[in-house]
This record gives C-alpha cells, sequence and structure tokens, in this order.
C-alpha cells in the first residue's frame, strides 16, 4: 500500500515534470519563428503544443533509454525515483527564474543518477549507459547541430543571395511554419520520451511491470498531453533569451537552425539517444548565426548558457542526492515523499509570485 | 570495449541521417525559393521558356522537401 502511494506521487511528479520541461523548453521550439517575424507568438506556441502532443506517440527508443539504460532498475525504488524528479524540477525552476536554457533532459537524468548513487552508491548507475547513450551524444548533438546549421545557411545564402530580398523572407518565413513544425515534433517526441521512460521505470521499480516492458499506453498519452500543456503555458523569459540575445536571425537563418536541430533531435531520437533538445536547438541558433558572420553571435551570453549547462548534470544530481536524504529521515514510507512534494509546491508558488511582482510575465498566455 | 560504451554504429548513422536530412532539405526548399524568384524575375522580362524551367526546378525541390519530411517521419515511427 505504502508502495502504492508512492508510485502515484511518482507519477503525478513525473508528469509535473513533463509540464515544467514543456514550459521550459517552449522557447527552445518557439524563438525562432516568433523572432524572425514567421509567426505570431500565440501561434507558433499552439503549433509547438499541438506537435509536441503528436511528436510524443511516433516512437519510444528514448523512453526505453531512459527506463532500461542509465540506472539499474532492479535495485531502484519509487522514492529515488521521485527524489530524481525533485531534483529535475528544481534545476529547471532555478533555470528559468534566472531566464537560463539549460538542460531539462540532463537536469532528469542528473536528478535520477545523483538519488541513486545516495541511495543504492555508484553500483546502481549503468556506466555504459550514461556514457554512450547520454555524455557522448549530449557532447556531439549540439556541435552537429552548429555545424549542419552553420553548413545549411552557408547554402542558403549562395542559393538565394542574388533573388530579391522580399520574396526569400517570405519563403523562409512559410518554410519556418513547416521547419518549427518538425522541431515541435522532434521536441516532444524525444522529451515527452523521457518522462514515459521515468515513470516505466518507476512502475518496473513498484513492480507492476517487468523489467523489459515498454511504457503503457495511459503513460505515452499522459506524458503527451503534460507536456503539450506545459509548451502552451511556457516562459517569454526564455524565448528573449534564446531568440534575440544570442543572435538576431533573418528568416533563412532562422529556417537552417530550426532544420538542423529537428534533423538531429529525430536522427537521435530514432537511436534512443536522450538529448538535451535545449542544447541542440541552441547549437543550431548559433550555427545559422556564424554561419553567416561569426561576430554576429554574442559569445558572452552563449557563454552564460554553456555555463548553465555545465552545472545542470552535477547540480541536479546534487538536489536529487539531497531530496533522497531527506525523504529518508522520515522511513521509507510516503511521508517523506508528501513532505517533499508539500514543499516544493509552496516554493514554485513562491517563486511565481514573486515573479509577478517583479512585473515579469510567467506564461505566455499572460504575456 | 570503447566501441561496446560509445554505440558508434549508431552514432554515425545519427550523424549521417543529420546532416543529409538537415542540408539537404535546407538545399532543396533553398532551391524552390530560387524557382520561384527565377520564375518572377523571368517572366517579367518576357522569357516564359526560362521562367517555366525556374518553375519546374523549384516545384522539384519543394516536392523533394515534402518527400524527404514525409520519410523521415515513417521511418521514426518504425
Amino acid at each position: 500500500m505504502d508502495s502504492d502511494i508512492i508510485l502515484v506521487i511518482v507519477v503525478g511528479t513525473a508528469l509535473a515534470f513533463d509540464f515544467t520541461n514543456g514550459f521550459h523548453d517552449t522557447a527552445n521550439v518557439v524563438a525562432t519563428s516568433i523572432s524572425t517575424g514567421a509567426a505570431r507568438p500565440q501561434v507558433a506556441i499552439g503549433f509547438a503544443a499541438l506537435f509536441n502532443f503528436v511528436g510524443a506517440f511516433i516512437s519510444i527508443s528514448v523512453a526505453a533509454t531512459v527506463a532500461k539504460d542509465v540506472v539499474d532498475a532492479e535495485v531502484i525504488t519509487p522514492t529515488i525515483v521521485f527524489a530524481g524528479l525533485i531534483g529535475a524540477i528544481a534545476w529547471n525552476l532555478i533555470t528559468w527564474y534566472f531566464g537560463l536554457p539549460s538542460s531539462s533532459s540532463h537536469a532528469l537524468i542528473g536528478g535520477v543518477v545523483g538519488s541513486a548513487v545516495a541511495a543504492v552508491g555508484f553500483d546502481a548507475v549503468l556506466a555504459d549507459g550514461v556514457v554512450g547513450k547520454v555524455l557522448i551524444p549530449a557532447v556531439v548533438a549540439p556541435l552537429l547541430a552548429f555545424l549542419v546549421a552553420g553548413a545549411a545557411i552557408g547554402i542558403s545564402y549562395r542559393v538565394v543571395g542574388k533573388q530579391r530580398p522580399g520574396i526569400v523572407t517570405r519563403g523562409y518565413r512559410y518554410g519556418q511554419i513547416v521547419s518549427g513544425g518538425l522541431l515541435a515534433l522532434a521536441h516532444g517526441t524525444n522529451d515527452a520520451q523521457k518522462t514515459m521512460g521515468i515513470i516505466t521505470l518507476a512502475l518496473i521499480a513498484n513492480g507492476s511491470l517487468g523489467v523489459e516492458a515498454d511504457p503503457p499506453f495511459w503513460v505515452i498519452a499522459s506524458s503527451a498531453a503534460a507536456i503539450a500543456l506545459g509548451t502552451y503555458s511556457g516562459g517569454w523569459r526564455i524565448i528573449k533569451t534564446t531568440g534575440t540575445r544570442i543572435i538576431k536571425m533573418d528568416a533563412a537563418q532562422g529556417f537552417s537552425a530550426q532544420g538542423a536541430g529537428a534533423a538531429v533531435i529525430l536522427a537521435s531520437t530514432h537511436y534512443g539517444f536522450p538529448l538535451s533538445t535545449t542544447h541542440v536547438i541552441n547549437g543550431g541558433v548559433m550555427g545559422a548565426g556564424a554561419g553567416k558572420r561569426l561576430s554576429a553571435v554574442r559569445w558572452g551570453v552563449a557563454g552564460n548558457i554553456f555555463v548553465a549547462w555545465l552545472l545542470t548534470l552535477p547540480a541536479a544530481a546534487a538536489i536529487g542526492a539531497l531530496t533522497y536524504g531527506f525523504t529518508r529521515i522520515f522511513g521509507t514510507g510516503p511521508l517523506g515523499p508528501i513532505l517533499v512534494t508539500l514543499m516544493a509546491l509552496s516554493l514554485i508558488v513562491a517563486a511565481f509570485a514573486r515573479r509577478a511582482q517583479q512585473g515579469a510575465p510567467v506564461t505566455a498566455a499572460g504575456g | 570495449m570503447i566501441a561496446t560504451v560509445v554505440h558508434t554504429d549508431e552514432l554515425l548513422k545519427t550523424v549521417a541521417a543529420a546532416v543529409v536530412a538537415g542540408i539537404g532539405v535546407t538545399f532543396a526548399f533553398s532551391l524552390s525559393i530560387w524557382g520561384v524568384g527565377q520564375f518572377a524575375e523571368l517572366s517579367r522580362n518576357e522569357r516564359p521558356v526560362a521562367a517555366a524551367g525556374a518553375a519546374v526546378i523549384g516545384a522539384l525541390a519543394l516536392a523533394f522537401v515534402a518527400a524527404a519530411v514525409i520519410t523521415g517521419i515513417i521511418v521514426m515511427t518504425r
């Protein structure tokens, strides 16, 4: 009974994480379309939410990686998964508060690894999976997006360079409807699957599923809905960082950045790599900027984002480990997770209230 | 051992797919914009045959983009 209560808390927390993931990543998905004038903000966000939802249904490769290749499912408990989720949510909200587009995915994996190490020790971590399926793709994917976007924008300018600017801008703006949709689809399929993987891991840990089981349909559907709702409610503050502070883009750059990001994320998803979609999209944006002119990229802002990226795994791991330690003060029952959930909800409400007091728009709908 | 940890084969396939799709689709879409631009320019200059040729190139390029996107999504669902 106790473990079922914890499982319900974990599922609720995972869906809340999925919501914050969508909320946090709205900027990555729509910023280029908005900043180039290809779509009005509400339209871009609505499309992104819809494609996030659809994207969640097209693959389960990443979910399998998260559930089976990061930590040893046979020694994990639902409380460990819960603590990892809290680590990820806390880090997401901290970076959201400061307007930094860090990685929800790395926060999730960092949080779960941190809580697993705190609970069981390093034996619980599947080092091959973490290195081969998470860390190496984490380095390769943003670089790949950078290079592909840089090459793509170079080719674009060569092909359309002598055409009238009006036709070119209109053409790429139309193209951005497709490339933006694909990027949202890619984001939905990679990021929603991480939540599916985490819930599946918790179900396996609880004994509700076998170790080799795939995510049940209700897990897929609820993860899709949560990320789509989060995306629809997404934050303006990070949109500004991604869309205008890294580079000032034209429509061709926006198309190239989105196309490169979508291509890298979709290809990686197919092979089960749980990427940071944030890193990849920002890599594409920087590549599109650097491909036109190196000095067009505001490298100082890019550097701040890079530091946030570096901090994400260890910071989320530390919060996950501390959360697990805190829950154990109250034993192995549901009291610890319930108290942590109440504390986390209080902090979230306080953070939103403080942001509202500062006059900053909290959500897209509010902006 | 290193190759096993790194998943070299899957990583290389990912790189190849991303390069082909990212650069190929952008090139084809740019070509379709070029086709539209050339069609408008050549039509204004009363060169209908050349204009029609540019329009065909643009249309084919756009068809390639559509085919690539649809193929990509079908591959993803398998």
